[in-house]
C-alpha cells in the first residue's frame, strides 16, 4: 500500500485499498496487530487519512455474526486496540489500547506463543501513543500535581479527569435523507470545493474512505446473511427467507437511500456501530415517516413494525453501552408530529415488551401534546419498567436557550444523552470529561487542605476550621477550594478537545455534525457549531446538608465546637453519637424546608455559575455542570469520610439532585417542592429519581397524574420513575434468582436490582418509597 | 394568642391519599372521647403529649436514665424499663438517647403554622381535587382549634374534610357546616348497648348528629370499620344497610378493614391492647364483607 503524505496532490487520492479480509477479532490479536501496523505506517499522514486507514484495518473484523433472532445485521465486539470516540474502559478513547487485559491474557497463556512478542511490543508501542496518554502528557505541571490520579472509582480525591468524547448525537435525519450514495455525493462536492479553494481536501478523502468502510460492513453482512440463508434453506425456510430479506436490505442501502422502515433502521444501526455513536437521538423524527409510509402502503402491519423495533431494541441492549443508548421520542420542534407520535407509541410498546436496560427510552412532554403518549408512558412505567424517562419541554426549552445561549428554536432540539446531559442535536458537544466531589471539597477544606482518609495534601490549605470566625469565612474557603479544581477541569476539557482534534478527525461524527462539511474542518478541529463541555458534580446534597448542619450547630446554636465536630467526623462518630444525632436532626434538603433548601441553592448556584464562567477563561462555547448519576454517588462515597450531615464514613452520598437517602421524610409533595427549586437554566441536566409504589400506579392513577402534572407545572425538569415495593427488594436480596425482573434506576441508568452490589442495593432500599 | 389558636397535634401527613378525595394533607389531632378497643392509633386517644419507647432500638446504655428528671427510667436485668405513670413527657430522654429509641407524641401547634404547611401543597390539591383533612383522635374534641383551622383553609380556597366519630354536641356540627366540604363520618356499631361496650359511649348522640348533617344536606361518606369477631355481625351489617336506606343521598359508604398496627404502638406507649390476638384483615375477607353487604341490598359500598 502506498504511503500517504500530505504532499499528495489534489484529485483522486492515491490510496491503493487492499481487498478487505473478513477475519474477526480472534484471540490471536490479528486485527489489533494489523491496526497497529496501519497506524505506524500512517503515522505521518494527515490525521484524517490515518484514521480512515485504521478504520479500514479494524472493520469489519470487529463485527460479529448475525444471531438467530436478529432481524437486522450489526453486532460488534471491540478489540483490545482500536479507535473510538467514546471510552473502552476508564482511559481508553481515541486511539486506545487496553494493556492490562492484554497482559492478563498473556499471563493466562491465552495468546499463541509465536505471537507473544509481537503482542507485547504492540502494547508497549501504545503506552505513549494512545490518545489518553497524549492528553495526560499535555497537562501543565500544577494541574498534574493536583490531579494525580485517573482512578476516580478507586482512589480518594476532589476531582478527576475522564478520558472520553462521549455523547455525540449525529444528524441521523440527514443520513436518512441522503443515504449512502447521497452522503458520498455530498462529500465529493465538498472535496471539489476544498480543492478549488485550497481547503483541507484530505479530510474529505478520508471521509470517502470511511463511507467505504461502512459499505464494506454492509457487504460483509450481506454475504454472511446469504450464506446463512442458504445453510438453513431446508431446515428452516422461514428463517432463510428472513435472512435473505436482511441481505437484500443491506444491498439496497448501499445503492440507494432508504425507502422503508427496515432499510432505514439497518442503515442507522450500522452507522452508529461503525462510528461508535452510542446515543440515538430523536428517533421518532428520523424514523417516524418511514413507519407511517410503510403502514399506509401496506408494506408493514403495526405488528410487523413492532417486531422490527423489538429486534433493534435487543441489539441495542446486547451492545451494552452501560450508560448510553438514549432514544428520544416526543417533544417540541418535530416537523412530523403525527407520524412521530405514532412511532413514539410503538417505541414505548417495544420498551414495555423488551425488558432490558437499553435503550434508555426518553419521552419529551409538553403542554398540548397528544395525551395518548403520557397514558402509554404511565402504563409502561407502571409495569415496573423504568422507561420512558420523562423530560418536561415547557421548562427545559427555555432553560436550554438561556443556559446554552441559543435561540428557542435551537433549544427545541435539545437531547439528553448518557446519564442525562443535554446537548443540541448534531450541533453541539458536551462530553462530561471530569468529575468533582463537592462533599470531598468541603472535607478537605475542613481539614485545612488534607484528605483525612489518606492524610495527604489533597487541596488548598485555606486555614484551620477553628480559625474561621463565622460561617461566611468557612463558606468562602469552601468556594475557593471548589473553584481551584473547577479551573483545572475546564482546562482539562479544552486540552482534551485539542489533543483529540490533533490526533484524529472522528470522521463518522464529522460527516453528520453541523457545520463540519461546510467549514471543511473535522469536528474537534474547528468544524463543530458549538463546542461545549460539562462537569459532573457529585455529593451536592450531602455537601449542602453538611453546611446547613455546621451553620446551625457550630455558628448559630454553638452547641458543637469546630474541634468537637472534627473529632466526631475523624472517628466516624464512634464515641460521638450525641453529636451525630444533633447533626442528623438539622434540617435536610428535600423536605420543603427553607433553611435546608436555601443552602442547597447556595451550593448549586455557586458551582453552576462558576463553572459557566469558565467559558470566559477557555475557548469553550459553554461549560456546564451536570448533576447526573450512575453509581458514582456510591463509588465516590466509598472514598469520602464521615460528613456533617451525619453520613457515616465510606458510605454512599446523595444521588443526583435528590435528597440524601432516607432524608426526605415529609412525603412526596414536599420532596417535589424542594427539587423544583434549583434553577435549571444554569446547568446542562439534572436527574430526578423518584420511586413510586405499585399501589399508586394501580389504585391511585388520577392522583398520580395530578401529582406529576403539578410537579411539571411547578418547574419539574425531569422524572425518572421506578415502581417497586420495598418488600420486593428485600425478597430480591434474599433470593436473587427469582427477582431478575426488578429494574431500578441507579441515578442515570437502569439496572437489574439483583446484579447490583450489596451496598448499592442497601442504598436503594434506604431511599424512601412512596 | 388566644387559647384556641393552638392545638395538640399528633402528626401532619402530606401526600395523604386515603382520607378523602385527591391529594391531601391530613392533620391528626390528639385526644378522643371514645375508647374503641380496636383503635388503630392508640397514641391519639389521650389529650396530652405521650412518651413512646421502642425497646428494639435500645442498647441499654443508660444515657436516658441519667437525663430523666422524674426518675421514670431504670434498668432492670439489663433492660430499660419505663414507668409511664411518672413520666411527664418532658422529652429530655429523646435528646439523650443516641439510638432514637424515644419519641414524644403530641406537640402544640398554632393555626398559622399548620396552615402554612397545608398551603405548601395547594397546587397539588387544585389539580387532584384534594385538600385538607382534619382527623384525629377526634377533631371535634379540640373544637375551637379545628374550627379555626377549617375557616383558615376556606379563606384560602382549600377543599376541607373532617374525619369524625360523630360524638360531640350537635350545635358544634352546626357551626362547622360552612367550612366543611365533606364529612367522613364513622359508623361503628348498630346496637346502642354493644356500642357502649366497644367504645365507651352510646351511639345515640352520634346518630342524632348524622341525622342532623344529612338533613342539612352535608356531603357525607359513611366509614364503617369492621373488626373480625367484634362487629362483623349480621345485625350490624344489616344495620349499615338500613342506614343507607334511610339516607339514600350519602356520598358513599366505605368499609374499613381492620389492621393490627395499633398493637405495637400501644405497647410502646405503655398501654395494653385488648384485641391483641386479632390479625390484620386479609383482602379476601374484606371482599366477603362487601359481598354480604351487597346481598343485603347495599349496592354502593366500597373499600376505604
Ligand atoms: S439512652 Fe436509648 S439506648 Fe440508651 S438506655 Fe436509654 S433508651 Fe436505651
Ligand atoms: S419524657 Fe422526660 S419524664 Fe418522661 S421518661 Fe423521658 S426524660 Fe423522663
Amino acid at each position: 500500500m502506498a504511503k500517504l503524505t500530505d504532499s499528495n496532490s489534489a484529485g483522486e487520492p492515491e490510496i491503493a485499498v487492499q481487498p478487505t479480509t473478513y477475519n474477526s477479532s480472534d484471540g490471536a490479536y490479528t486485527t489489533e496487530l494489523k491496526f497497529t501496523e496501519t497506524y505506524k505506517r500512517f503515522t505521518d499522514a494527515h490525521p484524517a487519512i490515518r484514521e480512515a486507514m485504521c478504520l479500514k484495518a479494524e472493520y469489519p473484523s470487529y463485527f460479529t455474526a448475525i444471531r438467530d433472532d436478529d432481524l437486522f445485521a450489526g453486532r460488534i465486539k471491540h478489540g483490545r486496540v482500536g479507535f473510538s470516540m467514546d471510552e473502552w474502559g476508564p482511559t481508553a478513547f481515541g486511539y486506545y489500547c487496553q494493556p492490562d487485559e492484554i497482559m492478563k491474557a498473556i499471563e493466562d497463556g491465552l495468546v499463541p506463543p509465536e505471537r507473544k512478542d509481537a503482542i507485547m511490543e504492540m502494547a508497549a508501542f501504545w503506552k505513549h501513543e494512545d490518545t489518553s496518554s497524549k492528553l495526560r502528557a499535555s497537562y501543565p505541571k500544577e494541574m498534574a500535581e493536583y490531579l494525580p490520579s485517573d482512578d476516580w472509582m478507586g482512589s480518594s480525591g476532589i476531582a478527576f479527569p475522564l478520558y472520553r468524547l462521549t455523547g455525540a448525537n449525529v444528524n441521523f435525519k440527514e443520513l436518512m435523507v441522503l443515504g449512502i450514495p447521497g452522503l458520498l455525493r455530498k462529500i465529493r462536492d465538498s472535496r471539489a470545493k476544498a480543492v478549488q479553494s485550497g481547503g483541507d481536501h484530505r479530510l474529505f478523502e478520508a471521509m470517502e474512505i470511511a463511507v467505504d468502510v461502512l459499505v464494506d460492513v454492509c457487504k460483509y453482512y450481506q454475504k454472511t446473511a446469504e450464506q446463512k440463508a442458504a445453510d438453513v434453506r431446508i431446515t428452516d425456510s422461514k428463517r432463510s427467507a428472513e435472512l435473505l430479506k436482511i441481505a437484500t436490505t443491506l444491498e439496497m442501502i448501499t445503492v440507494s437511500k432508504p425507502k422503508t422502515l427496515r432499510e432505514a433502521i439497518q442503515l442507522f444501526w450500522l452507522y452508529s456501530l461503525v462510528g461508535d455513536i452510542r446515543n440515538y437521538g430523536r428517533m421518532d423524527v428520523y424514523l417516524g415517516d418511514f413507519y407511517a409510509n410503510d403502514l399506509r402502503s401496506g408494506m408493514l402491519s403495526e405488528e410487523e413494525a413492532l417486531k422490527l423495533l423489538q429486534s433493534l431494541w435487543q441489539l441495542m441492549a446486547d451492545r451494552n453501552t452501560r450508560v448510553h443508548g438514549r432514544v428520544i421520542i416526543g417533544g417540541m420542534g418535530r416537523p412530523n408530529i403525527e407520524s412521530a407520535d405514532k412511532f413514539a407509541l410503538l417505541a414505548m410498546e417495544a420498551s414495555r415488551t423488551v425488558k432490558e436496560i437499553e435503550p434508555q427510552l426518553s419521552l419529551r412532554i409538553y403542554q398540548g401534546m397528544n395525551p395518548e403518549l403520557m397514558e402509554k408512558a404511565l402504563e409502561v412505567i407502571g409495569e415496573g419498567r423504568t422507561f420512558p424517562i420523562i423530560y418536561n419541554d415547557d421548562v427545559n426549552i427555555p432553560a436550554v436557550a438561556k443556559g446554552f445561549e441559543v435561540s428557542i428554536s435551537e433549544a427545541e432540539q435539545y437531547v439528553p444523552f448518557g446519564c442525562g446531559e443535554y446537548i443540541i442535536d448534531h450541533k453541539s458537544f458536551g462530553t462530561p470529561s471530569g468529575v468533582i466531589n463537592l462533599l470531598k471539597a468541603l472535607e478537605v477544606t475542613l481539614h485545612n487542605g488534607k484528605d483525612p482518609l489518606t492524610e495527604k495534601v489533597a487541596g488548598l490549605a485555606l486555614g484551620e476550621f477553628k480559625d474561621f470566625k463565622d460561617f461566611e469565612e468557612l463558606w468562602a474557603a469552601y468556594k475557593r477550594q471548589v473553584e481551584f479544581f473547577v479551573d483545572f477541569m475546564a482546562r482539562q476539557e479544552e486540552l482534551e478537545y485539542k489533543v483529540a482534534g490533533e490526533s484524529a478527525a472522528f470522521l463518522f461524527a464529522s460527516m453528520l455534525y453541523d457545520d463540519c462539511m461546510e467549514r471543511g474542518k473535522a469536528i474537534f478541529s474547528g468544524g463543530i457549531h458549538c463546542l461545549g463541555g460539562t462537569l459532573e458534580t457529585y455529593g451536592n446534597t450531602s455537601a449542602a446538608d453538611s453546611l446547613t448542619a455546621i451553620k446551625q450547630l457550630v455558628y448559630e446554636k454553638k452547641t458543637v465546637t469546630p474541634e468537637e465536630l472534627l473529632a466526631a467526623l475523624d472517628s466516624n462518630f464512634v464515641g460521638h453519637e450525641r453529636i451525630r444525632k444533633e447533626l442528623r436532626e438539622c434540617p435536610k434538603y428535600g423536605n420543603d424546608d427553607e433553611a435546608a433548601d436555601d443552602m442547597l441553592l447556595r451550593v448549586h448556584n455557586h458551582v453552576c455559575n462558576y463553572v459557566r464562567d469558565q467559558k470566559k477563561k477557555t475557548g469553550l462555547h459553554s461549560y456546564s455542570v451536570v448533576i447526573i448519576n450512575n453509581s458514582a454517588n456510591t463509588l465516590m462515597g466509598h472514598q469520602t469520610a464521615a460528613s456533617a450531615d451525619g453520613r457515616l464514613s465510606k458510605t454512599f452520598m446523595n444521588n443526583g439532585n435528590a435528597p440524601s437517602s432516607g432524608n426526605d421524610a415529609e412525603g412526596l409533595t414536599a420532596m417535589l417542592n424542594s427539587i423544583v427549586k434549583p434553577d435549571p437554566s444554569i446547568h446542562a441536566g439534572a436527574v430526578q429519581n423518584m420511586k413510586f409504589s405499585k399501589d399508586l400506579f394501580v389504585n391511585k392513577r388520577p392522583e398520580l397524574k395530578a401529582l406529576l402534572e403539578t410537579y411539571f407545572e411547578k418547574g419539574g425538569t425531569q422524572a425518572m420513575i421506578t415502581v417497586v415495593s420495598k418488600g420486593d427488594l428485600e425478597k430480591a436480596m434474599q433470593n436473587p434468582g427469582n427477582y431478575r425482573h426488578i429494574f431500578v434506576r441507579v441515578g442515570g441508568f437502569s439496572a437489574r436490582f439483583v446484579e447490583l452490589d450489596r451496598d448499592v442495593q442497601l442504598d436503594i432500599l434506604s431511599r424512601t418509597l412512596y | 394568642m388566644s387559647f384556641a389558636d393552638t392545638g395538640m397535634v399528633l402528626d401532619i401527613l402530606r401526600f395523604s391519599l386515603h382520607d378523602g378525595p385527591g391529594i391531601r394533607t391530613t392533620v391528626f389531632l390528639k385526644g378522643c372521647p371514645l375508647s374503641c378497643k380496636w383503635c388503630h392509633n392508640p397514641e391519639s386517644q389521650s389529650y396530652k403529649p405521650q412518651l413512646s419507647f421502642d425497646s428494639s432500638k435500645c442498647t441499654n446504655c443508660m444515657e436516658c436514665v441519667v437525663a430523666c428528671p422524674t426518675n421514670s427510667l431504670s434498668s432492670v436485668n439489663e433492660k430499660l424499663r419505663v414507668n409511664f405513670n411518672l413520666c411527664n413527657a418532658c422529652g429530655d430522654c429523646v435528646d439523650a438517647c443516641p439510638r432514637d429509641a424515644f419519641k414524644i407524641y403530641g406537640k402544640l401547634w398554632t393555626v398559622n403554622d399548620v396552615i402554612s404547611i397545608v398551603l405548601k401543597d395547594h397546587a397539588y390539591y387544585k389539580k387532584s381535587g384534594g385538600g385538607l383533612t382534619v382527623s384525629g383522635g377526634e377533631p371535634m374534641a379540640q373544637f375551637e382549634f379545628t374550627l379555626e383551622l377549617l375557616e383558615a383553609a376556606k379563606t384560602h380556597n382549600v377543599h376541607t374534610c373532617i374525619e369524625t366519630c360523630g360524638h360531640a354536641p350537635t350545635d358544634r356540627f352546626a357551626q362547622l357546616l360552612n367550612y366543611v366540604d365533606l364529612f367522613l363520618f364513622d359508623y361503628k356499631e348498630t346496637d346502642p348497648d354493644e356500642h357502649k361496650l366497644m367504645t365507651g359511649v352510646s351511639n345515640r348522640l352520634i346518630l342524632e348528629n348524622l341525622n342532623f348533617l344529612y338533613n342539612e344536606k352535608a356531603n357525607i361518606i359513611l366509614r364503617c370499620p369492621i373488626i373480625p369477631g367484634v362487629n362483623d355481625t349480621k345485625s350490624h351489617l344489616s344495620g349499615i344497610h338500613a342506614l343507607t336506606e334511610k339516607y339514600p343521598n350519602l356520598t358513599a359508604i366505605e368499609v374499613l378493614p381492620y389492621h393490627s398496627m395499633g398493637k405495637g404502638k400501644a405497647e410502646r406507649i405503655g398501654l395494653n391492647f385488648e384485641l391483641s390476638d386479632i390479625a390484620t384483615t386479609a383482602p379476601e375477607q374484606a371482599s366477603q364483607w362487601l359481598s354480604k353487604l351487597k346481598e343485603y341490598g347495599c349496592e354502593e359500598v366500597r373499600l376505604g
